[in-house]
Order: structure tokens, then sequence, then C-alpha cells
């Protein structure tokens, strides 16, 4: 097989001995090649001669008494390391609930704190308007205590029925502030009173207009 | 008939590789239980290789040494990873390799690094009539290349290994490294100069 020195390359890459024998052949007429291929075989041949060894005796003894203590420490380097993974799971584990807590902590007082402002609003309307049913009951009281036809005497037994209710109603709510129900019951219960009063007083200008 | 041939061939080549392989597994796990006597069998079969791979690398006995030792320490540490898919001396191989870039790595970040030509150190060859002029040459090239050209012409060059093989131990395709090879050989050649005795003594 006949090459040209542009194949010498490519004949080194293949490193099979067919190739270097081509290669050979090639060589023995280009000078060129031929130094080429000789510096490559010398570093191959230089190489082949490279492989170093040394006697010493005290090296496998060392490395066998490297070796046992190892073997001696693993199991002990074991329960280190289970050891270590139990108290980083138990640290983890308390940091995460540790921070949920303080997390849900803080929502729950969040929450408190706005159903506090909440309730605060709604006693304080309650308050001024329970004030302003006293203000018309103290007006209707003079005409439910000087007349006492049947009509006012109906107004006066409803009027007490309702506050009556209005005071147990009260007292539960006392016992439950935040009872929703209660407090639209005690509602409808002033918003009751409050309507007879202004019938009373409404009565009282029929009864003048009459 | 020739298919068949090489049909039984290939089946009794697979057989032989699986026997290999229980064999590494089985190695393996003695290894992994601290059995000394098998890693004295496996100095006994495979030490004189391993110091001759890390002397290349590291260019010094001391440093070879160590670096053999501390092979033997990862391989009981990890013999429990061992799958099998590598033989068991691939395998012991590329911890070696590894274990030597470890050492070149430190040696390069420490600041008093002795350059090469004081950390060359004469041991004693398997082959008397080499030429040291040469070989010295040679090594002090070798030490001028990359990691992986070097010790993929080390793996093949010098100890002899296959393409496979190397491609095994160094996690390179057997395409890659028979490239490499050729790369290096030819960065190797441009820097050739045939020396003579009495340039090296000088």
């Amino acid at each position: 097989m006949n090459i040209t020195c542009n194949q010498l390359d490519d004949l080194l890459f293949d490193g099979s001995p067919l190739a270097m024998e081509t290669a050979a052949r090639h060589a023995t007429g280009c000078r060129g090649c031929a130094e080429q291929l000789a510096t490559w075989n010398e570093i191959s041949g230089t190489a082949q001669t490279m492989q170093t060894t040394w006697q010493n005796d005290l090296l496998w003894p060392r490395i066998e008494r490297q070796l046992r203590q190892e073997t001696r420490r693993s199991p002990l380097r074991s329960w280190y390391r289970i050891a270590a993974a139990v108290l980083l799971t138990v640290g983890l584990s308390a940091t995460m609930w540790f921070a949920v807590r303080e997390q849900n902590h803080d929502a729950a007082f969040d929450k408190d704190i706005l159903r506090i402002s909440a309730m605060d609003d709604v006693e304080r309307a309650e308050r001024t308007h329970v004030e302003a049913i006293r203000r018309l009951a103290r007006l209707a009281e003079p005409k439910l205590e000087s007349q006492p036809t049947p009509l006012m005497v109906s107004y006066k037994e409803k009027l007490m029925l309702l506050d009556d209710a209005i005071a147990e109603c009260q007292a539960n709510i006392d016992g439950n502030r935040q009872n929703a129900h209660l407090r639209d019951q005690l509602l409808a219960m002033y918003s009751e009173k409050q309507q007879t009063l202004e019938d009373v007083l409404r009565e009282d200008t029929h009864e003048q207009t009459r | 008939m020739s298919g068949l041939i090489s049909v039984v061939s290939s089946d009794n080549a697979m057989e032989v590789q699986q026997r290999a392989s229980a064999e590494d597994r089985q190695l393996a796990a003695s290894c992994t239980r601290g059995d000394t006597r098998v890693f004295e069998d496996i100095y006994r079969r495979y030490g004189d290789r391993m110091k001759s791979i890390a002397w290349n690398h590291l260019g010094n006995v001391s440093d070879a040494e160590d670096a053999v030792q501390e092979t033997f320490l990862k391989i009981h540490r990890s013999a429990s990873t061992y799958t099998g898919e590598a033989s068991f001396s691939t395998w012991i191989f590329r911890i070696l390799v590894n274990t030597c870039y470890d050492v070149l790595r430190k040696r390069r970040r420490r600041i008093e690094e002795s350059p090469i030509e004081d950390m060359v150190e004469t041991a004693e060859r398997t082959a008397p009539s080499v030429d040291d002029a040469k070989r010295i040459t040679l090594h002090k090239l070798l030490h001028e290349l990359p990691e992986q050209r070097r010790s993929v012409f080390t793996l093949f060059e010098i100890e002899g290994l296959s393409h496979a093989e190397i491609g095994e131990i160094l996690g390179i395709s057997e395409g890659n490294s028979k490239w490499i090879l050729f790369a290096t050989k030819k960065e190797l050649q441009q820097k050739w100069r045939k020396p003579t005795p009495h340039e090296h003594h000088v």
C-alpha cells in the first residue's frame, strides 16, 4: 500500500501494527517522514522503559497499620455519623417547629388584635345606640306614667318585657363577648324598644293633634 | 458456521466477564469488611503497577508511596460503592489516579513549590538497560503536560493499558483516549530532542 506524506499522521493515529508497518515502509523512501517516525518510535520506546518500581519493605506494614486503625475507627465513626445525623435532624425539626409556632403565634396575635378592635367598635356603637334609646325612654317615661290608657299600659308592659329580655341577653353576652348571634338578638331587642318608645311618643303627638 | 463460533465465543466472553465481575464484587465486599489479607493480596498483585503509575504522575518516591497508601484507605472506605461496572483493578487505578491529581493540586497550592527537576528521584527500574538521559527528558516533558494528557500517555505507553481500560479509569471514551494519546505524542514530538548523557549530567 503506497501512501503520501500527508497520510503519515493518519497511520500514527491508527497506531495498529499494520499501520505502523505501512508508515515504516513509506519512511524508507522519505527522509522527512523517516525522522518523524523515528522520533515517534523513540518516544514510545523510552516510555516503555519508564515503568518504575522499587522495593520498600516498610510500605505494606505501614498501609496495613493504617488499614487496621481505619477498621477500628469505622464503627466509632459510624456511631458519630448516626449521632450527628440525629442531632442535625432534632435541631432542624426544633428550628422548624419554633419557626412555625412563632408564625402561627404572630398570625393568631394579629387576628386577635383585629377581632378585639372590631369588638370595641361594635360595643362603642352599641353603647351610643343604648344611650340614645335611654334618652328616648326618658322622654317617653312621663307619658307612660301619666296616661293610664290601655294602650299605654300595653306599651309599658311590652317595654318591661323587652328590658328583661335585654338584661338577660346582655348577661349572656357578658359571658360570651364574641357571640354574634346574641349581639344580633340584642340589637333586634333594642330596635324593638326604640320602635316602641317612638310609638309611645308618636301616640302622645297623635293625642295632642286630635 | 463462523457466525455460530462468533456467537459461542461472545457468550463465553460474557460468561467470563460475569464471573470476573462476581469475583470482583466479592473482593470489594471483603475490602468493605476490612479483611487485611485481601488488601495484602491486592498489594501483591497491583502494588508495583500502582507505585509506577503514582511515580510517573508525581515524580518522587515519597509522594508516590503516600498516594498508594491513601488509595488503599480510599478502597476500604468506598468499596461498598463498587458496582462492578468496571473491573476491580480498573476501579483501583481510577482511585489512584484521582489521588495523584489531589496531590498535584495540593502541591500547586503550596507556595514553596519545588521544581519538578528537584523532585525526580532515581528509583530502581525494572529495565536495567534504560537510557537515563532520554527517560529523564521524557519525564520532564510529561510533567509539563496537562493532567489528563499525562495520564493517558502514562497509562498507555508506560503501563501498557488498553484505551478501553484508560477510558474507564479516566471517565472518557475509548476514542477520546486514542485521540488524546495521538495529540500528546505529537506535542512531545515537537519538543523532543535527543538528549545526550553529557547534557543530562550538566
